[in-house]
């Protein structure tokens, strides 16, 4: 089975037209990692984004969350220049 | 350009590049065995490289440190749990679905995950920030699931964060204790179906139930 294409800013496995920024399939990022516009979000962007999601749907501390958020993007070939510890 | 076919048919295919990325899954896959049977402390390099059939500077070619090794299977397993719950669960997935999908995950890496749970508040702050992002792959598919839920009237208006946390400590509760609940089985086969079938009935509105 052939593997799906990976966001370049946050790992998701990206199938689906809805997983697109605007279906856009020739995007190397993903919808949650799209601005309105289908452009992508800037690392700050992106980092506030995945940290409120982990306070909302796993209740951390923002700290935390942001710590976390760091430190998966760290691994993500978008923004593998920063840090995890930003 | 590297001769590529004279090194053997047994040898997988790609090259040294090839070999280099299967020489390191290999090594991955060995420590995620050593892991669950030793213990995530406990386990050593040497013990990786026994299992992997390969030198123990070959470990630390590859991962460069034991907490390196360390991470990266920690890292794998992520991968594992985010490609089996984008691979199993449809659009529109229910509540419970993404829950036993979840269980599924852990099912296939039971002793790695009992390990990892328990252990995880003596790990370094690499393994235990994984341990959230790991979480954070369930949430992501969980949230949604029990927000069309929540707005169909089915499940109880608590938050988010306490219904994955309720579901979480149940969960994490019967692996840390297995040896109580399954002895020399698996917990979550034994008794996934019934956490379940509890936690859905604790979080169902009365209209949800029927």
């Amino acid at each position: 089975m052939k593997e799906p294409k990976l966001c370049v800013s946050c790992g998701m496995p990206m199938e689906a037209d809805r997983d697109f920024p605007l279906g856009d399939r020739s995007k190397d990022y993903c919808a949650h990692c799209a601005r309105p516009d289908g452009s992508m979000q800037s690392y700050e962007e992106r980092l506030a984004g995945m940290a409120a999601f982990m306070v909302r749907t796993q209740g951390l501390d923002g700290g935390a969350a942001t710590a976390a958020a760091r430190a998966a993007m760290a691994a993500q070939p978008a923004w593998s220049g920063r840090g995890a510890r930003g | 350009m590297i001769n590529q076919s004279t090194k053997g048919a047994d040898l997988p295919s790609g090259g040294r590049e090839g070999r280099k990325r299967e020489t390191r899954r290999r090594i991955l896959e060995a420590a995620l065995k050593v892991f669950a049977e030793d213990g995530i402390a406990a386990a050593t390099a040497s013990a990786v490289a026994e299992e992997a059939g390969v030198s123990h500077g070959s470990v630390f070619v590859h991962f460069g440190s034991q907490e390196g090794l360390l991470a990266a299977a920690i890292a794998d397993f992520g991968d594992e749990v985010v490609r089996h719950l984008h691979g199993s669960l449809r659009a529109g997935a229910g509540t419970r679905r993404v829950l036993e999908a979840h269980l599924e995950v852990i099912r296939k890496r039971e002793d790695f995950y009992y390990r990892l749970v328990t252990e995880a508040p003596l790990l370094g702050e690499g393994a235990r920030t994984s341990l959230v992002l790991i979480q954070s792959a369930i949430s992501f598919h969980l949230a949604p699931a029990i927000e069309a839920d929540q707005a169909a009237g089915r499940i109880v208006d608590s938050s988010l964060a306490l219904l994955f946390n309720t579901w979480l400590g149940l969960v994490h509760y019967y692996l840390a204790n297995r040896e109580l609940f399954a002895p020399g089985a698996s917990v979550i086969q034994s008794r996934g179906e019934e956490l379940l079938d509890h936690y859905m009935h604790l979080v169902s509105t009365k209209g949800g139930r029927r």
